[in-house]
């Protein structure tokens, strides 16, 4: 990808509203009510896969207790998460860690596009919060059996391992794709119940690493800012 | 519309594959292969609201009990679940009861084709099952905010409830309990994304649901 072309992955665009009933931008405009009132530790910006976390126990059990936000709004693409980002989701917090999942939804895009919206995003994170860690999450498998968009989502996730290090210290990959698909190609709905989304079993697998990595984080605070906090 | 003009709502339509990992003919292969080795007393059919109602704790209490099936498929329209229907998820099973909830998703279609999609949906069940009974669930408000979507799903509810009075083997069953408050908006506590239900929201829908399904399993006389 020549560095003069605008990749389209990280053009910041809102979703239209096609349907007619003004959801994405009601889930939008309660974020950034949100981040008025509320004063968050972790942050979970994505697609549904972020948003269906916070409707299953794992939520309440992990992730909950660590005074955690959850942004996520179904059918995202990066363009989305960052043209929300940009419009209000990051004023008024200051999280100590922030969790993007996003990119599984850019059917328009190439595997190099995608992770360079993804990169897109992680550095608007980078600049909006100095001295917050930056995890983020692999894209996950998809499909009952072999299929393209897994080949896509592992090239993304490729792509990103590799270049997130431009951002120095501050952002890291986790890779939480595997396991999903068993030795005969196929994944399960007891793990992802239409071959996309997760399952309450799903999540847990998912969860756990991801919590730890947290408590981790969290834990490695600087005293002064943690006493600040009280 | 004139009485000529096909109707794209109640016309068999396998959803196509835009994305290209074939998840939703991989739903429907599953339900067929999953109907050949269950007795369900119970179907439940229709799209992600009642796909995710399996997801949640709800399900394992109230409706796993009553021998209950679940063919949900998200995105699904009317046109979605006839095809499906059609194709096999009917031809290995019969439930007393099949729970049909679908509509939401007809973008592009008018109250009454959605109603007439969902009676064509209630002939083939009957064709298909004709000791069941049929429970069409009403459609949901819907945005967070007074918009036209609302208004249209409380006007296929009104038809599908007229047309279904006369029929003996369907009912009609409200479900809201009241999701749009005074002030028109509908809260996140109730619908996350001011569609999909909570598992708050769910309650609230299932346990009606759950004592209309416990009385007329118990009934078996209205055949
Ligand atoms: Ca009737």
């Amino acid at each position: 990808m020549s560095g003069d072309e605008v990749n389209p992955a990280a053009v910041p665009q809102p979703v239209e509203d096609v349907q007619g009933d003004g959801r994405w931008i009601s889930q939008h405009t309660r974020f950034v009510q949100e981040c008025k009132d509320a004063e968050p530790d972790v942050l979970f910006v994505g697609d549904s896969m972020v948003q269906l976390m916070q409707q299953f126990e794992v939520w309440r059990e992990l992730f909950s207790p660590l005074h955690a936000l959850s942004f996520g709004i179904g059918g995202d693409t990066t363009c989305n998460v960052l043209w929300r980002l940009q419009n209000g989701e990051l004023e008024n917090i200051r999280p100590k860690v922030v969790v993007l999942w996003v990119g599984t939804n850019n059917y328009q895009h190439t595997a190099e596009q995608v992770a360079g919206g993804i990169l897109a995003i992680a550095e608007l994170l980078r600049s909006r919060f100095p001295k917050a860690k930056i995890i983020v999450l692999s894209l996950l498998p998809r499909g009952e059996r072999p299929n393209p968009l897994r080949e896509k989502n592992a090239a993304v996730n490729g792509f990103v391992r590799s270049w997130l290090p431009r951002l120095g210290q501050q952002a890291q990959f986790l890779d939480v794709s595997k396991g999903f698909v068993h030795s005969d190609g196929t994944i399960i709905p007891q793990d992802m119940f239409d071959f996309l989304h997760l399952t309450l079993t799903g999540y847990r697998s998912i969860a756990k690493p991801l919590s730890d990595l947290l408590l981790q984080i969290l834990e490695e605070t600087p005293e002064e800012r943690r006493a600040s906090l009280v | 519309m004139n009485a000529e003009d096909p109707n794209p709502a109640a016309t068999p339509t396998p959803c196509e594959d835009i994305q290209g990992d074939g998840r939703w003919m991989s739903l429907h292969q599953r339900f067929v292969s999953d109907s050949k080795d269950k007795e369900p007393e119970v179907l439940f059919v229709g799209d992600s609201l009642i796909q995710l109602m399996h997801q949640f704790g709800i399900w394992r209490q109230l409706f796993s009990p009553l021998h209950a099936l679940n063919f949900g498929v998200g995105g699904d329209a009317t046109q979605h679940v006839l095809w499906r229907l059609s194709n096999g998820e009917l031809d290995n099973i019969s439930p007393k009861v099949v729970v049909l909830w679908v509509g939401t998703n007809n973008h592009g279609h008018n109250p009454e084709q959605i109603c007439n999609g969902i009676l064509a949906i209630i002939q083939v069940i009957k064709n298909k099952l004709p000791n069941a009974q049929t429970l069409v669930l009403g459609l949901l408000p819907r945005g967070k905010m007074p918009n036209p979507l609302r208004e249209r799903n409380a006007k296929v509810n009104q038809l599908v409830q007229e047309a279904v009075s006369s029929l003996p083997h369907a009912s009609f069953l409200s479900v809201d309990p009241g999701f749009v408050h005074s002030s028109g908006s509908i809260s996140h506590q109730d619908m996350y994304d001011y569609l999909h239900l909570t598992p708050r929201g769910y309650q609230a829908v299932c346990e009606p649901l759950h004592a209309q399904l416990k009385s007329m399993l118990d009934e078996p006389s209205e055949n």
